[in-house]
C-alpha cells in the first residue's frame, strides 16, 4: 500500500468542520468589499454594514462547497507541463514572495532584482516535481506599482510551467488577462488553458483585505484558478492550540470559498494553508516547526474532506543558511504533506522562513519532494512484485543479481535514485572531488544558467509581453 | 504602604488588570500620591517584566498582559498625575503606525507594548494607516519618534513616502524615523534616510533609547 500519514481522525476533521461553520456563524469574518457583502446578503449571510462584519449560515458554505470543481487542470505554456489536480503524487510548487536572495555566485546574501525572479524560472523549469511556479521573491529594483505585473510576464518568458501570483490590486488584472492572451492568443483559451492562476491570503484572523479581494474576484471572471491561503499564526493571530487555530485557518479559507462561489459559480479553487506557531520571545513567524508542520498536515486533510484540489505551504525553514537546520526543517514539514497525499507543497527554494531564495537550495527541496514521493509510494505487496520463483529457483546460498527481474526492477520506479546525494564508495567520492549535495545543486545551477533558455516564447509572443510590461511601468503606481 | 506599592509592582508584573484598575483607584479615593504610586508602584513592576524577558522567564504575551495592566493604571490615574507635572520625569513620546495598504498589526503591536514596558508613551495608530493621518499624528503630538511598519514588499514604499511628506511638511528634522517589517532591512533603512531600523522589538527599543539619548 501507499505510506500513509495523517494528524487529524475522520471524527477530528469533523469536530474541525463543525468549529469552522461555528466561527463563521457566530463570530463571522470582515470583508471590506462591497460587491462582496451585497452577494453574501442576497445569499443569505448577516452583514453588519459599519463594521463590514459577516456572519455566515453554514447552509451558504455547504452550498458554496458543492459548487466547488473538484478537479481540474493548472495548465502550463508548454502542455507537457500541464498539472491536473487531484493528483497521483504531490507537486512542488515555488513559493512567493520573499525579498532577499542567496546570490549563487557570490554565495552572499544579498537584495533580490528582477534578474533573478529570471533566472529563478530557469532553474525552476528543470525542478522534476516543479509544476507551479509563483515567482519567489519581489524585486527591490523596480517600482512598487508593476512590480507583479513585471515579475509575472518574467516568469512567463523564463520558464514554460504553470504561473502563479497574487493580483494586489484590481489595475493588474487586465494586465494578467492580457499577458495569458499574448501567449494563448483568445480569451477563451486564456479561460480554458488555466496557464495563470492566483494565490489568495486571508488576513488572520479572519479578515479579508479589501485590494486583493477586489482583484481576485475579478480574475475569478476568468475562470482563473485561486489559491486560498490562510495563515494564522498559533497564539498571535490565531489561538493559541493548534487544534483552534486550525479551526480558525479552515474558517477563513470556508469563508474565502464562499465569497468566490458567489461571485463566479463553479469557479476553480484550491484549498491552500500556510498557518503556523511564532517564536514566543520575539514574535516572528515559524515556518520550519513541528507544530506547524502539524498543522499543515491537519490542513491538508480538510481540503481533501471538502474534495478540493489542495497545495498546502511546507518544505519550509526558519534556518538563516543553507545546512543542517534547513535540511532537517524543510525535510520535516514537507514528508507529512505527502505522505498526507496533498496534490502540491510549495515552499521549495527559500529558507528563513520564505524571505530568502537560494536555488541551489530549490534543486536540493526538488530531491527532497522525489524522496519524499517514493515514500509515499510505499512498498507494493502485489502478485506482480511477488518474486517467489526468483527465491525458490535461487535457493538459499545463492545470489539474485543475474535474475531477469532484479534487471528490469533497477530500472523501474521500485527503486529511487537521487541525482544530488552522494552514494560512491568513500575512495570513490574522494577521486569525484569529494562533493556535497550543496556542491552538486550550485555546479547544476550553473549549468542551467549558463546554457540557453529552454522552450522560449516565440518573438513575436514576447514583443507583446515587453509591451505589456513596459505599459505596466507607465501606468501602475 | 511599602505593602501597597509590592501590590502594585506586583499587579503589573502579573499582568492582573483588574487589581491594577482597583489598587490605582485606591489611591484616587484615599487621597494617596499617584506619583509616588507610579515610580514605586506600578512602574517598578513592568522594569521587573521587562527584566525577566531578558533574562527569558518571560515571554511575549507575559509582557502584554504587564503593559496592558500598567496602561490601565496610567488611565486612572492620569488627570492626577498632570496635576503634578511638574514634579514629574516627562515620558519620551512615540507614534506608531502599520503603513497604508497593509493590516499587518502584529508586530507593530509587539512594538508598542515594548515601548510602554520601558516607559516610552506610546501612540499606536493601527494599521493601514493613511500617510497624512501619520503626518497630522506628527504635528499634533510632536512625539520623539515616529515607527513605521510594513510587513509587504508592496507597502514599504509608504516608508519613503511618508519620510518625504514629513520633509515637505518641514517637520523631517523634529522627529527620528524608525522602520520595521518583514522586509525591510537595513539598506532599504538608508535609502529612504529613516533614523533607524530594527528586526526585532527587543532592538527596537534599544534603537529608540540611542537616537532620543
Amino acid at each position: 500500500m501507499k505510506m500513509n500519514a495523517y494528524a487529524l481522525s475522520d471524527e477530528e476533521i469533523r469536530i474541525i468542520h463543525n468549529d469552522s461553520l461555528q466561527i463563521l456563524e457566530e463570530v463571522g469574518v470582515r470583508i471590506p468589499v462591497e460587491k462582496a457583502l451585497e452577494l453574501l446578503e442576497a445569499g443569505g449571510a448577516k452583514i453588519d454594514w459599519e463594521k463590514k462584519n459577516v456572519s455566515i449560515p453554514r447552509e451558504m458554505v455547504a452550498k458554496a462547497l458543492d459548487i466547488t470543481p473538484k478537479e481540474f487542470t493548472l495548465g502550463a505554456r508548454n502542455p507537457e507541463f500541464d498539472f491536473a489536480m487531484p493528483s497521483s503524487y504531490t507537486a512542488f510548487t515555488l513559493d512567493g514572495a520573499g525579498a532577499n536572495v542567496i546570490d549563487y555566485r557570490t554565495g552572499k546574501r544579498r537584495e533580490a532584482v528582477l534578474q533573478d525572479v529570471a533566472d529563478a524560472a530557469r532553474v525552476f523549469e528543470e525542478v522534476e516535481l516543479g509544476k507551479v511556479l509563483w515567482s519567489p521573491v519581489v524585486p527591490y529594483d523596480v517600482p512598487g506599482g508593476p512590480c507583479g505585473i513585471l515579475n509575472t510576464a518574467t516568469s512567463f518568458m523564463n520558464s514554460s510551467k504553470h504561473v502563479q501570483d497574487e493580483v494586489k490590486t484590481l489595475d493588474e488584472v487586465q494586465y494578467v488577462i492580457e499577458i495569458a492572451k499574448a501567449i494563448l492568443g483568445s480569451e477563451e483559451e486564456v479561460i480554458k488553458r488555466k496557464i495563470y492562476s492566483a494565490t489568495y491570503c486571508t488576513v488572520a484572523p479572519l479578515c479579508h483585505d479589501e485590494e486583493m479581494l477586489e482583484a481576485t474576484m475579478e480574475l475569478t471572471k476568468y475562470k482563473a484558478p485561486v489559491l486560498i491561503l490562510p495563515m494564522p499564526a498559533c497564539g498571535s493571530t490565531g489561538p493559541a492550540s493548534l487544534y483552534s487555530n486550525i479551526a480558525v485557518a479552515n474558517a477563513e479559507a470556508l469563508s474565502a470559498i464562499t465569497v468566490f462561489q458567489l461571485m463566479t459559480p463553479g469557479t476553480p479553487l484550491i484549498f491552500g494553508a500556510a498557518l503556523g506557531i511564532i517564536n514566543m520571545r520575539n514574535g516572528i513567524f515559524l515556518e520550519g516547526a513541528m507544530e506547524t508542520a502539524l498543522q499543515l498536515s491537519a490542513m491538508g486533510q480538510m481540503g481533501k474532506y471538502y474534495g478540493m484540489p489542495t497545495i498546502i505551504a511546507g518544505c519550509l525553514t526558519d534556518a538563516k543558511e543553507l545546512g543542517m537546520q534547513a535540511d532537517i526543517e524543510k525535510v520535516m514539514t514537507c514528508l507529512p504533506l505527502v505522505l498526507g497525499g496533498v496534490d502540491a507543497v510549495n515552499g521549495a527554494g527559500l529558507i528563513e522562513s520564505s524571505m530568502t531564495m537560494s536555488f541551489e537550495q530549490m534543486l536540493i527541496d526538488g530531491e527532497i519532494g522525489l524522496m519524499c514521493n517514493r515514500m509515499s509510494a510505499g512498498i507494493e505487496v502485489s502478485d506482480e512484485k511477488n518474486f517467489f520463483m526468483d527465491i525458490k529457483e535461487v535457493g538459499p546460498g545463492g545470489h539474485f543479481l543475474k535474475r531477469k527481474n532484479t534487471r528490469t526492477a533497477v530500472r523501474s520506479s521500485e527503486f529511487f535514485t537521487p541525482e544530488l546525494a552522494n552514494r560512491s564508495t568513500y575512495s570513490e567520492w574522494l577521486k569525484l572531488g569529494s562533493p556535497s549535495m550543496f556542491s552538486e545543486a550550485h555546479k547544476k545551477v550553473e549549468k542551467i544558467l549558463s546554457g540557453e533558455l529552454k522552450n522560449p516564447l516565440s518573438p513575436s509572443t514576447e514583443k507583446v509581453i515587453k509591451e505589456i510590461m513596459e505599459e505596466a511601468k507607465a501606468k501602475l503606481r | 504602604m511599602a505593602d501597597l506599592y509590592d501590590e502594585m509592582r506586583n499587579s503589573v508584573l502579573e499582568g492582573d488588570e483588574e487589581l491594577a484598575i482597583e489598587l490605582a483607584e485606591k489611591v484616587l479615593t484615599e487621597k494617596g500620591n499617584a506619583m509616588m504610586a507610579m515610580n514605586e508602584g506600578f512602574l517598578n513592576g513592568i522594569q521587573e517584566a521587562g527584566r525577566l524577558f531578558e533574562e527569558g522567564e518571560y515571554f511575549l504575551p507575559d509582557l502584554i498582559f504587564a503593559a496592558d495592566a500598567l496602561k490601565s493604571a496610567l488611565r486612572v490615574l492620569d488627570s492626577e498625575l498632570k496635576k503634578n507635572e511638574g514634579e514629574s520625569v516627562k515620558s519620551k513620546k512615540i507614534v506608531l503606525a502599520t503603513v497604508q495598504g497593509d493590516i499587518h498589526d502584529i508586530g507593530k503591536t509587539i512594538v508598542g507594548t515594548m515601548m510602554t514596558a520601558n516607559g516610552y508613551e506610546v501612540h499606536d495608530l493601527g494599521a493601514d494607516v493613511k500617510n497624512e493621518e501619520i503626518i497630522r499624528a506628527v504635528k499634533e503630538i510632536k512625539p520623539e519618534i515616529v515607527g513605521l511598519s510594513a510587513l509587504l514588499t508592496t507597502t514599504m514604499e509608504e516608508q519613503k513616502n511618508i519620510i518625504t511628506m514629513l520633509e515637505e511638511e518641514g517637520i523631517r528634522n523634529t522627529v527620528k524615523v524608525i522602520v520595521g517589517g518583514a522586509p525591510v532591512n537595513q539598506n532599504w533603512a538608508d535609502k529612504i534616510k529613516a533614523d533607524g531600523y530594527s528586526d526585532n522589538a527587543i532592538s527596537a527599543v534599544k534603537l529608540a533609547d540611542e537616537l532620543t539619548a
